[in-house]
């Protein structure tokens, strides 16, 4: 936690240090210094707290436990049941196309931009060991088949804003914004019901930043332009679905969403781009305000 | 994937990840949920009526706990049958502290008018979550008035499955009462006798300890209809005696006993004696409730088997129907109940089959309390709610109580146990504070 | 009776397992309403059972707790 800096611009104070692998940022509209020092160190902490509790590369923790457990059963934490509930219920949302379990296809998948698409024998392989509805959860026990994993990374990021957020709330009432790697929230209004101006980068031939006001709630974006295969012609985007084990065609580059929470933007962008084609029409349909491209 | 609108879904499921209710109340602190009523009872006739201020406060705590308040008082006046049946002569009682006395008109039902009273209750619930899934929830109760104080304790477990659509609960309370009538404890099955003789008494107080047990199963059906089933059983050790109640003694010809120990000129004696029943009770009670959800209106019915070794058996019916106004609502309520005798019930002692000449009463046990006979109650209600704003409401009902005893066989009928006819009226105002 | 009761009870209890009953925490929606509580008018009830237990023999099954008073 050596890496926390924090600087005042005209307004309000900026704190950022890197975690999960993104650049982490937090905005504070307060005037005191040990005041925003404590709220960026508390955001740090669980930042760090989430990531080393969740994070699929450590092996000292829940996740490597349960997916080493060879076919046995183990007992989780509330806090790792809640999220394995949650992504339970996006299991279901989505009719399997959300799966927690879907992270061993990367051993054949890697989006490096190259033509290295794998060979159709190798996904059937892997593919006996994705399927949520293989895995047996009941209060609190998690049996996983021998060699399946679960990753909880696609609500990890998300899931921490929502808790810094929270965190925040307890130590002040006055405006802060979280921001992690674009997923980002607010606790409440700036002051003379002020917006934190949010900027967003479109990808394209020419990069370019589009910038937006966001008094309160959350916005979250899913998808990477530089991460894609390319063989015979054919773009493969890096959204795989996992009943197939292929990727999903027409997927769009980026899409963001704003909602209440980062957790909920962040996972109506994630089953739009699960969409393909369809994203545009499926985000439609949520009546929420979102940008596409 | 069929497409669909998931965003209401995955806002609920948000809310349960992140532990709040909605996630728009996140940005709210813990507020107090206060109800708060006054209800008004008459029986009409100069029987009891009461006046009941309450207020109920509840509020959520950290990490999940919450705790709920609660306070009634409860004035009484008017007075209450006592056991004692019409006769086409006059009757006089001694009052229950001894010192004073009251007459009862040839033909009416005998009543204790010297019942006044005001009843103060408090209670506390504290709800502590113990992990995810299960609850526990202490509570204490203090409750007293002049002559009676009761105090209790209890506990309830609850446990959730399936996905949070089933619960088990399991639930113990104590209680320990203490009785102090007016004038002491009558003795037991012995006279009345008149204001001017030395009283038939047994102590100044007694006590008793009620002991409840429950488990129940509550279970989510579908996304509009939940159920609920519960056992219980009670044990009751201990005086169950009501102090003022007492039984007529009367002669073959059904005139009440006027000659040997009941002379009450040579004797003092009043042809009455105090009813006494078992010291052991055990209660059992099946219940079971449904609430089910249609387009807009809301059923709650529940039915009640209940059973005891007094012989009592009980039904009880309860719906109630909410529809949905514009905005208000209007609730039609139903109850139905209807009770078996207590097998130690009677209407009156016999001269000479239940008593003998020097009174000794030759029953284990006799009480001609109108609630241990065999009787039913209808009610018919009606609450009409109003939001007021966000966060309150403004509701008031109104009640119409039958109760009937229903086995009046070995008493003549013009001098059966009356109806009894209530009014409810109540007002609540419920707010955010 | 009693012995009947209890096999009621035990039946209801084996036979909620039955996973076709129940919801998704999504679709709690009218769940979550007030009037869908158990009890939803809390003091209607309290009164109610104090007037009950006060005029008729037999009393409890909604819960255990709620305290006793002299008037049966």
């Amino acid at each position: 936690m050596t890496d926390l800096k924090l600087i005042q611009e005209h307004d309000f104070w900026r704190g950022s240090f890197a975690a999960m692998a993104s650049p982490c940022e937090v905005l504070m509209e307060v005037d005191d210094e040990a005041l925003a020092k404590n709220i960026l160190h508390a955001v740090s902490a669980e930042a760090h707290r989430i990531e080393h509790k969740f994070s699929r590369y450590n092996d000292n923790n829940i996740i490597f436990k349960i997916n080493n457990a060879g076919g046995d059963t183990v007992k989780v934490d509330d806090e790792t049941a809640r999220l394995i509930d949650f992504s339970a219920n996006l299991f279901q949302l989505s009719d399997g196309l959300f799966d927690i379990t879907s992270g061993v296809l990367r051993k054949a998948w890697n989006f490096d931009a190259s033509d290295n698409v794998p060979e159709p024998e190798d996904i059937a392989i892997l593919l006996s060991t994705v399927g949520w509805h293989k895995v047996k959860w009941i209060n609190n026990n998690i049996t996983l088949l021998p060699k399946m994993q679960i990753d909880l990374g696609g609500v990890g990021k998300e899931y921490a804003v929502d808790r810094c957020i929270q965190i925040v709330r307890e130590i002040t009432r006055q405006s802060v914004l979280v921001n992690f790697g674009g997923d980002l929230a607010t606790t409440s209004p700036r002051k003379n019901n002020g917006f934190w101006s949010v900027g967003r980068l479109i990808t394209g031939k020419e990069h370019s930043v589009a910038l937006f006001q966001l008094r309160k709630g959350a916005i979250a974006t899913s998808g990477d332009a530089h991460r894609y295969l390319l063989k015979d012609g054919i773009r493969y985007s890096h959204v795989l679905n996992p009943k197939t084990g292929w990727p999903v065609k027409g997927s769009p580059h980026t899409v963001s969403i704003t909602a209440p929470t980062c957790i909920e933007a962040g996972m109506l962008s994630t089953l739009a781009m699960l969409q393909g084609e369809q994203a545009e029409e499926f985000l439609k349909l949520q009546e929420v305000n979102y940008w596409i491209n | 994937m069929q497409l669909k609108k998931i965003k209401g879904q995955m806002s609920l499921a948000a809310g349960v990840l992140l532990q709040v209710s909605s996630p728009s109340s996140q940005a709210q602190g813990s507020e107090w949920d206060v109800d708060s009523a006054v209800l008004l009872y008459s029986e009409g006739d100069g029987r009891v009526s009461a006046f009941e201020p309450a207020i109920y406060a509840g509020r959520d705590l950290q990490y999940g706990d919450r705790i709920d308040l609660r306070l009634v008082i409860d004035a009484l006046t008017g007075a209450t049958p006592n056991g004692a049946y019409a006769t086409s002569q006059a009757q006089t009682f001694t009052t229950p502290s001894g010192n004073g006395s009251y007459t009862t008109k040839a033909g009416d039902t005998p009543q204790d008018d010297t019942f006044h009273d005001t009843r103060v209750a408090i209670g506390a619930d504290w709800t502590m979550e113990l992990d995810r899934l299960s609850k526990l929830t202490l509570g204490a109760n203090l409750s007293t008035e002049y002559d009676y104080t009761s105090l209790g304790i209890s506990g309830t477990y609850a446990r959730d499955f399936n996905n949070r659509n089933t619960t088990l609960t399991a639930g113990l309370a104590l209680n320990n009462d203490l009785i102090k009538p007016v004038g002491g404890l009558p003795a037991e099955l012995m006279p009345m006798v008149t204001q001017d003789s030395p009283l038939n008494r047994d102590g100044d107080s007694d006590t008793k300890v009620i002991t409840d047990f429950l488990v129940g199963i509550t279970q989510v059906v579908d996304r509009k209809t939940i159920i609920q089933i519960n056992f219980s059983l009670g044990l009751t050790d201990g005086y169950q005696n009501d102090p003022y109640k007492i039984l007529s003694v009367v002669d073959t010809n059904g005139d009440l006993a006027s000659t040997g120990i009941f002379n009450t000129g040579t004797t003092g004696n009043l042809p009455y004696v105090y009813e006494k029943r078992p010291d052991s009770r055990q209660r059992n009670s099946l219940y079971f409730k449904t609430v089910h959800h249609f387009e807009e209106d809301v059923i709650n019915f529940s039915y009640r088997y209940y059973w005891d070794d007094w012989d009592i058996t009980s039904h009880t019916l309860d719906l109630k129907y909410r529809y949905q106004l514009a905005e208000s609502y209007l609730q039609p309520h139903i109850r139905y109940y209807m009770q078996s005798a207590a097998e130690f019930h009677t209407h009156n002692l016999l001269l000479g089959t239940d008593v003998d000449t020097a009174g000794n009463v030759l029953l284990d046990y006799a009480s001609n309390d109108y609630r241990l006979a065999e009787s039913e109650t209808l009610t018919l209600g009606l609450k009409y709610g109003i939001p007021m704003g966000e966060n309150s409401e403004l509701s008031m009902r109104a009640e119409m109580i039958r109760q009937t005893v229903t086995d009046d066989s070995n008493v003549p009928a013009a001098e059966a146990t009356p109806d009894l006819d209530a009014v409810v009226l109540q007002v609540n105002y419920s707010f955010v504070w | 009776m009693r012995k009947l009761s209890f096999i009621v009870l035990v039946i209801v209890i084996t036979g909620s397992g039955c996973s076709s009953m129940g919801v998704q925490p999504w679709e709690r929606d009218l769940l979550a309403k007030k009037s869908m509580k158990l009890n939803p008018d809390y003091l209607d009830n309290f009164f109610d059972e104090h007037i009950y237990f006060s005029k008729e023999a037999t009393s409890g099954g909604q819960g255990v707790g709620g305290g006793g008073c002299g008037c049966n």
